[in-house]
């Protein structure tokens, strides 16, 4: 008998751990597409700045988050979504699925930054780049690409790799600046005769690989399996940091980009903390804490990181985000129905 | 006078209690694996997962089958399954046969290492094998300088071998010791060669063991999520295509057409290993194993050299993945560091916390529930029997992944107040491997004398003393190993819980998968690390408690 009450003492600790410790602290539940390695950071910065908050958070990649908020909507499980590209956002605005609110010191954020009606408001701006290793690119005699079409060249055979547009929204955002950028009628003629599909079938040939997220591309590459990694800049900064052969080229062609946002869901649970969390989540001091790692943020006159170039540098793609994600489910149609093997 | 009442009320109470639990398992099992299957059923065959006639429609199946991407993935499944199933099973063959038949030395060393992969997510090959078959790879591109990789169809395949090993050797080593040795010794004495031994001896009487390891080979590889995902590169299988076409299109409906269409390869091949072991069950005699005679020298070195080669393999992937996640930069870099023990991730540390509470709990709950159907079911002989056993047994024959989309579909509604705690988690676990618990516990129940439990009855015991002061102390040993096996399921389990983790309940083997997502590899392999640490040290720890559970004079009543 004196096994059995062990077990049961077991039970009943294991209870305990499971309920949790009683919360004093209002809970904000958050969903994020920010990458792992700069939102352990602002998380830390949040739990300082808002004592009174306790905050649980999941980082998911941008697909992956619609799913789960999609699963969810008639039971949602998440208070509000931080730094989610706003492609993906717009799509869920029409589905009832965003409470607009306007978060404090939103006036200060510029109107390209922010949704109109404040359905979501834009933290930062990230860019598509392609991060190359030297070693790598030395050992095969390979000379650094410019843009996108040097590319197509075929002795970059089998040396780049891409994430997959259809789970990463890095990939999407540089499927989407192509479409816009090759193609000045994208908007009066069906997506699937774009010009840019041939342009994207002549880069498959050189493609090895395309890939789930859009950071693994760079860190693929940094880590010599690639020569070429079509990613995003902020990657690259953090690679370098750690020592890694690389250098970053942002597209001659424009680069294309993507905002995230933030938004309160429809439906959540502890709205007054969510409401708390989305005014710091656009105070000065939580936009200086991305911009240690973000290419551009969206509160004006706070610089990006020392080793990046400065944000009115570099030539952009013009981005299109309406037609982007009226279109969203038919261009990744097109494209799975292209390129996945 | 009063005695007689009691005991009266006593046998009332008893009446109730065996329907009651029988009942109480299959409405748990009804609830938290057909309800959620019947709606996977319904999204795929009915508009927009509404039931009604009007709404019957086939256009999902008709868009899978036309759809050149979508479609490729069922023939990648089943290329990918049955190459490695053929390998599997002869591998795995001869090193039963050697270990059973053959006189080579270190077999207790064989048995342990060849179980090795059991303690490790189904994700620890994938990630070993990249560092040293990858486009960088260690031996790939650094020992031999080629362009050749390892990502794809040949990736998942390699790395499925060596996670299906341990599975099938259980079956095809107890099928190899039970099947009676002094067969191939006279047809060997009337002078057949040892050829024809081997194919018309042999092989025939380990026929049933055959199969049913490769029936079983099959359906755990083409269930299989963390291997593809992780070295597939664009090869797409059934699992991850279930995957992608919910978290990328958002096509719900089209996740659960994949995963009807997966169930049903998965099911033939479990109803065949359902058909099968039945059937082997009689083959096995209780003679006492004979002594093995001496294995001439020639084959004995063959014999010992393979061994070694397939320990060594098994062996490589583990220290692949620890030497992995101590070094700066692999393979460049070899300068010892700490550094991936910081998980880049929310979960971090906190997620393996989270997965050793779980799984303790998983543990208690897993094999207590089984010990106690097993009981209602086998030694009350109730009116359902074998229906609670085919049910009780079909969760092996369901992917994890596709019980997961079933779990979002069926209990994400406010009024399932476990949805989005740690309890559907552990439900999900218990549930998916309720199989393996049952049946260890049916075939440890039949180890009991039952006129031990005669003797407690007529002594004035009813059912809930018996269960507990006769059947419990004396199946411990079971329940340890059923604990064990919970505990390890549910510490390395990726497909099935992938869509049930949430931001207040994260699970170290779903970090793995999104740390190596993201591309901190080294990180993957510190987080696996942890995993293989933790579970070694539970081994540790029940070995411990078994032997203190084994000492006492109890078990000596159990009979054979």
């Amino acid at each position: 008998m004196k096994k059995l009450s062990t077990v049961f003492v077991l039970i009943a600790v294991s209870l305990m751990f499971l309920t949790g410790p009683v919360m004093a602290k209002d809970t904000v539940v958050i969903y994020t597409s920010l990458e792992n390695e700069e939102v352990v950071e602002y998380i830390k910065q949040a739990k300082v700045e808002l004592p009174d908050l306790s905050i649980e958070a999941i980082r998911l990649s941008t697909g992956e988050l619609g799913a789960r908020m999609l699963a969810e909507k008639n039971n949602p499980q998440a208070d509000l979504v931080w730094g989610w590209a706003v492609t993906n956002m717009e799509e869920f605005v029409p589905k009832k699925m965003i409470k607009p609110y306007k978060p404090a010191g939103w006036d200060k954020i510029p109107a390209h930054f922010k949704d109109p009606n404040g359905y979501w408001t834009a933290i930062d701006l990230y860019a598509a780049a392609f991060v190359v290793n030297e070693k790598v690119m030395e050992q095969k005699k390979l000379p650094v690409p410019k843009g996108w079409n040097d590319l197509l060249n075929p002795i970059y055979k089998d040396m780049l790799i891409m994430p997959n547009p259809a789970s990463s929204g890095t990939g999407f955002l540089q499927v989407a600046s192509l479409l816009e950028m090759l193609d000045p009628d994208y908007k009066s003629k069906p997506v699937e005769d774009n010009k840019a599909w041939d342009f994207l079938k002549q880069l498959d040939k050189n493609m090895g690989q395309y890939i789930k997220s859009g950071s693994k591309p760079a860190k693929l590459t940094a880590a010599g399996e690639y020569g070429i990694g079509c990613s995003f800049a902020f990657v690259y900064a953090s690679l370098k940091k750690k020592g890694f052969p690389v250098i970053m080229v942002l597209p001659e062609e424009g680069a294309g980009f993507e905002l995230e946002a933030n938004a309160l869901l429809e439906g959540a649970k502890h709205e007054a903390a969510a409401k708390k969390f989305l005014d710091w989540a656009i105070s000065k001091s939580a936009m200086e804490g991305y911009a240690k790692f973000k290419l551009g943020v969206s509160y004006p006159g706070i610089q990006g990181p020392k080793d990046m170039p400065p944000l009115d540098t570099i030539k952009l793609a013009p981005m299109d985000f309406p037609w982007q994600s009226k279109n969203r489910a038919k261009i990744l149609e097109v494209w799975s129905n292209l390129f996945l093997r | 006078m009063t005695d007689y009442t009691v005991s009266s009320a006593r046998m009332e109470f008893d009446k109730f209690i065996i329907p009651t639990v029988t009942i109480f398992i299959l409405a748990l099992l009804f609830f938290f694996m057909m309800f959620p299957l019947w709606m996977i059923l319904k999204l795929s065959f009915f508009e927009g997962g509404e039931l009604a006639l009007a709404n019957f429609t086939l256009s999902n199946f008709k868009q899978y089958f036309t759809t050149a991407y979508t479609l490729r993935s069922l023939w990648h499944s089943l290329y990918v399954s049955g190459v490695t199933t053929v390998i599997v099973t002869i591998i795995i063959f001869f090193f039963a046969y050697a270990l059973t038949r053959t006189t080579i030395a270190n077999k207790t060393f064989f048995r342990n290492i060849i179980m090795l992969p059991l303690v490790a997510p189904s994700i620890v090959q994938a990630l070993a094998l990249i560092y040293l078959f990858g486009r960088n790879g260690l031996i790939t591109s650094h020992l031999f300088q080629t362009d050749w990789n390892i990502y794809g169809a040949t990736g998942i395949i390699v790395s499925e071998v060596l996670y299906c090993l341990p599975h099938a050797f259980v079956i095809l080593f107890t099928t190899l010791s039970a099947v009676d040795i002094r067969l191939d010794e006279a047809a060997e004495s009337l002078g057949a060669s040892p050829f024809k031994v081997f194919t018309r001896i042999t092989l025939p009487s380990a026929k049933y063991g055959i199969i049913s390891a490769a029936a079983l080979t099959f359906n755990l590889t083409i269930t299989d999520f963390g291997n593809p995902v992780v070295i597939g590169g664009n090869y797409s299988v059934l699992a991850t295509e279930i995957y992608a076409q919910v978290t990328n299109l958002y096509r719900f409906d089209l996740g659960a057409t994949i995963s009807i269409i997966l169930l049903v390869p998965s099911l033939g091949a479990f109803m065949l290993n359902y058909y099968i072991s039945r059937k082997s069950f009689s083959m096995i005699s209780g003679a006492a194993r004979p002594f093995i005679p001496p294995t001439r020298r020639l084959k004995k070195i063959l014999y010992s050299v393979y061994c070694y080669l397939i320990a060594f393999s098994i062996i490589m992937i583990f220290t692949t993945v620890i030497i992995g996640s101590f070094v700066k930069v692999w393979p460049y870099d070899w300068t010892l560091t700490l550094a991936h023990y910081s998980f880049p991730s929310i979960g971090g540390y906190s997620a393996i916390w989270t997965s050793v509470w779980i799984s303790l709990i998983v543990g208690v709950v897993g094999s207590f529930i089984t010990l106690v159907a097993a009981y209602a079911m086998e030694t009350r002989q109730p009116y359902f029997k074998q229906v609670v056993y085919f049910f009780s047994v079909m969760p092996a024959a369901i992917p994890g992944l596709v019980m997961g989309l079933g779990y979002i579909l069926a209990f994400n509604k406010p009024y399932y107040w476990f949805y989005g705690t740690p309890w559907i988690i552990v439900i999900n676990i218990v549930i998916c491997n309720f199989t393996l618990g049952i049946l260890s516990s049916v075939s440890n129940l039949k180890n009991i004398d039952p006129s031990i439990e005669e003797a407690s009855i007529s002594l004035g015991g009813d059912t809930l003393s018996t269960f507990f002061k006769i059947i419990f102390p004396l199946s411990r040993v079971a329940f340890i190993q059923n604990f064990t096996y919970f505990f390890m399921r549910s510490m390395t389990t990726i497909s099935a819980v992938i869509f049930l983790v949430s931001a207040t309940v994260h699970l170290a083997a779903i970090e793995i998968i999104m740390l190596d997502n993201d591309g901190w590899t080294a990180s993957a392999n510190a987080m696996c690390t942890c995993i293989i640490v933790i579970v070694f040290v539970m081994l540790g720890i029940l070995h411990l408690v078994n032997k203190w559970a084994g000492k006492t004079p109890s078990t000596e009543m159990v009979s054979g």
